[in-house]
């Protein structure tokens, strides 16, 4: 596939975040791609990170591990890049592991998640699209024949737990 | 997040079983007895019961008695968890970004 193709997104699969970030474009990768900076943003607090692995080119393995003590950690991501494109853009996908093996199974739901960074007067525009495998989940649903309606309730419901781990987040730490 | 894993295992575990899902199927049209239910299941109604019992266990349904009626309902609440999954990735990826702005712009200032 050609590295530059940008395919389109599946609205029920995917998410999209556009952000105009306060700071240069050159800083912004650097938060990602070095390991000590990712570690300080990477996981929320109070967990704490490990960068176990960060080599950022295609190809190359991204694995983090989190701790709630300091003491024991565990996996958080096993990842590998797909695309690099230096100060531009990086694609990671965790369908396959820093070791390329394909990883089978339910969890953790299979996506490809691409960031992509352009300069903007007011500092960084930042993008990502993450694109998700169909979880079995879904297919679940579907199969236990629910209602359109309950569909709607909960979406609304999940609206507003949302907003309200949203706001939350921004006062971590 | 590890608990709501640990949730969310347990209600596929749940619904692993072809028998519990066609519980779930049939209460999704509207609360129902145990004696109804067991009679559309090729089994015995104690073999029966621990089928409801795990549904009960994990959540995903409610029981009641009156008098001799054992009612049982879905628990919509718990298939919420299963449905937002694109709910919760989002809401992990903008916490994320809220997060690495804030890295970058207290670096810069």
């Amino acid at each position: 596939m050609n590295p530059d193709m940008n395919p389109d997104m599946d609205p029920d699969l995917d998410l999209s975040i556009d952000r105009i970030i306060r700071a240069p474009r050159k800083q912004v990768w650097d938060a990602w791609t070095q390991p000590a900076r990712l570690a300080q943003w990477w996981v929320p607090a109070p967990t704490l990170c490990r960068v176990e692995r960060l080599d950022v080119r295609a190809g190359g393995g991204f694995v983090t591990l989190m701790s709630d003590d300091g003491e024991t950690y565990v996996p958080h991501l096993d990842a590998c890049f797909l695309v690099v494109d230096a100060y531009e853009r990086i694609v990671f996908t965790n369908a396959i592991d820093s070791g390329w093996r394909p990883v089978g199974g339910p969890a953790p739901v299979a996506m490809t998640a691409e960031v992509v960074l352009r300069d903007h007067p007011d500092g960084t525009d930042y993008r990502v699209t993450v694109r998700h495998a169909d979880p079995a989940s879904r297919e679940l649903h579907a199969e236990l024949g629910f209602a359109d309606g309950w569909g709607t309730t909960t979406a609304q419901l999940a609206d507003v737990a949302e907003r309200a781990t949203t706001a939350e987040g921004r006062t971590e730490g | 997040m590890a608990q709501h894993s640990a949730v969310l295992d347990g209600v596929f575990v749940a619904l692993a079983d072809p028998t519990r899902r066609a519980v779930v199927r049939r209460l999704g049209s509207g609360p129902a007895s145990v004696g109804d239910l067991a009679r559309d299941a090729p089994m015995t109604l104690p073999s029966f019961m621990k089928h409801v019992r795990v549904l009960e266990s994990n959540g995903l349904i409610r029981t009641a008695k009156s008098g001799r009626v054992r009612t049982c309902e879905l628990n919509r609440e718990r298939f919420a968890l299963v449905e937002d999954w694109l709910t919760e990735q989002r809401t992990i990826w903008t916490a994320r970004t809220d997060r690495l702005e804030r890295f970058v712009t207290e670096e810069t200032s």
